[in-house]
Formats: structure tokens, C-alpha cells, sequence
């Protein structure tokens, strides 16, 4: 019996079973066929090579500045993407930060309002202790109630939509001061008078 | 044959350019500096590139393509490919192995787009008479020796896959491993063909040959 095409095949290439190649080296019909499939596989490689019957050059130049422009418009896409992502990043973190520091401004504030209101409460509590001893300290203490009363003045002229602003936010710091320098002067003259 | 420094410097205008070098054993080399001026997206140096491998290329997806336009189609596609991808070239083989290897992906790729649209069939007498016509239209072949045209003739009559594993195998030294993962078969698939494809060819071109061996 004769080897299969395959067996032929795989004598050819070198991938044949020992078997099979023993057949072919003793069968001169199989030999024969298998010289055959050789000369077929010569012949293949040796098919003239064949030129494209129009120069494909222009087409392909044409596509590949095409391809290349598209990139550009990509590129350029990408860009103004990422412009439009950081902007809104930038607004997002800035209207983060804002939110931030106005969260800290009305804390602060709101603790100057209690202080201040603190405050005036131990002035009204040392309020008609005793009378004034001296010319000066009554100077000092009327400046220091004027001066509070332009804070007050100025803090009722400011509206509601800048209540948490950073000049009230002053303002009050500042009253704080003027109260606390009031307290003491106050309390001096409480002590004064109750020696 | 083929590019030579003197094909390139006629396409580069006076650049200053390697180029290729054909091999005795028809393999061809290409220049380092040709290389790397093409990378850098020299369209001189992608031209010269062009015209030196459009023949080699044509010619492959000629065999493995049914018709002259098929291959034009092949060839475009492969040389798009090489100018996407020729920045992720490595010299780990030769460049005309990668172009080969990039043509032959392109072309199996367009005959499963064929065969997806048309059921594979072989070719009848009038289609066959048409690629014929289709093979000989603004080319040149080199020989022209009866034998040969009767082989061509024969190959492009050849069921497209057929067609495809023979060449592959054959002329192209590929594997049946190789073969059965470039078309996503086995190995036995690519035997099979190979002995369907040289059993058919054997029929066409010695129409009174006795059948196979049993």
C-alpha cells in the first residue's frame, strides 16, 4: 500500500513517521510522487514576481496625510479636552476652597459674637460698682465706648449677604478688643473702688 | 535587483539616505539609517521604503489574493499598517520577514471578510478566464514560460483557504502550527488543505494523472 498524501506531504518536509519515511525510501512510486511535490514547491517559488498595475504611491501618500490630520484633529481633541477637565477641576477645587474658608470665616465670627456678648455681660454685671475715681479713667472709658459704638454703627450697615464676610469678621475682632479693654478698665476701677 | 541606492536616491531628491540592499538570497536588508528616517515619519524615506517592497508585496498578496484588486487592496493596507506600527519594529528578524508577515495578516483578514460576505466556492470557467485576464492587465511577468503561466493559472483556481495554506507553507516556510494559529484552525486543518491543495493542483495540471496513491 501506498503512503496517503499526507504521508507524501510530510515525507517531503521532513515530518514524516520513521515508517513513512521508510516506505518512500523503498517504493519508487511514492519516491517519484514525492519528487513531484518537490518540483511543485520549486515551481511556486520560482512564479515570476508581479508588479501593481498602477503606481499605489499617490493613493497611499493621500491616505497617510489623511491619517495624519485625523491624529492631529485627535490630538487636538485631546487637548481641548483636558483643558475643559482642568478648568473645571481649577473652578471645582477654588469653589471648594471658597466654601472652606467661608465655613471658617462664620465659625470665627460666630465665636466673636459670643465672646463680645460675654463680655458685655460682665460689663453690665460691674456696671454702677462705684463711681469714677479719676478724670483719666473716665476719659479712657468714654473713648472706648465711642469707639465701640462706630464698630456697632458699622456692623448694622453692613446687609445680610456680607455677614460672614472678612471685614465684619474684623470688625468684630475689633470690638472684641475695645470690650475687653473696657472689661478691664472696669474692673480696675471695681477693684479701686472696693478698696 | 530591486531598491538599490540609486532607486532610493532618485525618490529622495539628494536627501542623504541609506537604503536597502537586496541579498543573494533575494532577502533584502534594510539600511539602518532608511530605517530610522522612516520612524521619524520621513516620507521620503517611507517612499523609498515603498518602492522597493510594493513588488515583493503585490506579488504575495497576488498569490493569495483572487483578484489584482484584492492585492492593490493588500498592499495598501499592509504599507498603512508599517507606517502606524514601524516605530514598534525591533530588529529582532528582518524587516522584509515583518512586511511579509504584516501582508500576509492583511490578507487573511480580507479573505474572511470575503468569506463572510460569499460562501468559498472555487472559481468557475468564466471567473477563472476573468482573473486570468485580471493577472496579465498592466503587468509584466518575468517568465513566461508555459508551465509557469499553467501553475499560475492553476493556484488561482484554488479554493481561497487552499490557496492560502499551499503558498503559505510552501513558499513562505510557515508551519502547519503557525498556519492553524494565523487562521485560527489546527494543525491538522492545514495538513489537510495542503494535501487538498497539491491534489488539486496535480488534477489541473496533468488532467490525466492517475488518482492519489491508496
Amino acid at each position: 500500500m501506498h503512503l496517503s498524501p499526507e504521508d507524501l506531504l510530510a515525507v517531503r518536509d521532513g515530518e514524516a513517521t520513521p515508517e513513512a519515511a521508510d516506505h518512500a525510501a523503498s517504493c519508487p512510486e511514492c519516491a517519484a510522487r514525492i519528487e513531484d511535490l518537490r518540483a511543485v514547491r520549486r515551481a511556486l517559488a520560482a512564479l515570476p514576481q508581479e508588479r501593481p498595475p498602477q503606481d499605489l504611491w499617490p493613493a497611499l501618500r493621500a491616505e497617510l496625510a489623511a491619517v495624519r490630520q485625523r491624529r492631529r484633529w485627535l490630538i487636538a481633541g485631546w487637548a481641548a479636552a483636558c483643558f475643559a477637565a482642568a478648568f473645571t477641576l481649577a473652578i471645582a477645587v477654588r469653589g471648594g476652597i471658597e466654601a472652606w474658608q467661608e465655613a471658617t470665616l462664620t465659625r470665627e465670627t460666630r465665636h466673636l459674637v459670643a465672646e463680645s456678648q460675654m463680655l458685655e455681660q460682665r460689663l453690665r454685671a460691674s456696671a454702677g460698682a462705684g463711681r469714677v475715681v479719676t478724670g483719666r479713667t473716665a476719659g479712657a472709658i468714654v473713648q472706648l465706648e465711642d469707639r465701640i459704638a462706630v464698630i456697632d454703627a458699622q456692623l448694622n450697615g453692613i446687609g445680610p449677604d456680607r455677614a460672614d464676610s472678612q471685614d465684619v469678621l474684623k470688625l468684630w475682632q475689633e470690638r472684641v478688643r475695645l470690650l475687653d479693654a473696657l472689661v478691664n478698665v472696669q474692673m480696675t476701677r471695681t477693684a479701686y473702688v472696693g478698696l | 535587483m530591486a531598491l538599490n541606492l540609486f532607486e532610493a536616491a532618485t525618490v529622495l531628491h539628494r536627501e542623504t539616505l541609506g537604503g536597502a540592499v537586496t541579498q543573494p538570497g533575494g532577502t533584502t536588508s534594510v539600511d539602518e539609517l532608511l530605517l530610522a528616517r522612516a520612524k521619524a515619519g520621513s516620507e521620503a524615506a517611507l517612499e523609498a521604503l515603498f518602492r522597493h517592497f510594493e513588488a515583493p508585496v503585490y506579488t504575495l498578496a497576488r498569490r493569495l489574493m483572487r483578484t489584482p484588486q484584492d492585492a492593490e487592496d493588500v498592499l495598501q493596507e499592509t504599507f498603512l499598517e508599517v507606517v502606524r506600527s514601524i516605530k514598534r519594529f525591533r530588529r529582532e528578524g528582518s524587516f522584509e520577514g515583518w512586511i511579509r508577515r504584516v501582508a500576509v495578516s492583511k490578507a487573511l483578514m480580507k479573505l474572511r471578510q470575503q468569506a463572510a460576505r460569499i460562501p468559498e466556492e472555487e472559481l468557475t470557467p468564466e471567473m477563472a478566464a476573468a482573473v486570468a485576464a485580471d493577472s496579465n492587465h498592466g503587468v509584466a511577468p518575468v517568465a513566461t514560460a508555459p508551465e509557469r503561466l499553467d501553475l499560475e493559472a492553476a493556484l488561482a483556481h484554488l479554493p481561497g483557504t487552499t490557496r492560502f495554506v499551499i503558498w503559505l507553507h510552501d513558499v513562505e516556510g510557515y508551519s502547519h502550527e503557525e498556519i492553524a494559529a494565523a487562521t485560527g484552525r489546527t494543525a491538522s486543518f492545514s495538513k489537510s488543505q495542503l494535501a487538498r491543495a497539491h491534489a488539486r493542483l496535480r488534477e489541473m495540471l496533468t488532467p490525466h494523472a492517475e488518482g492519489p496513491c491508496t
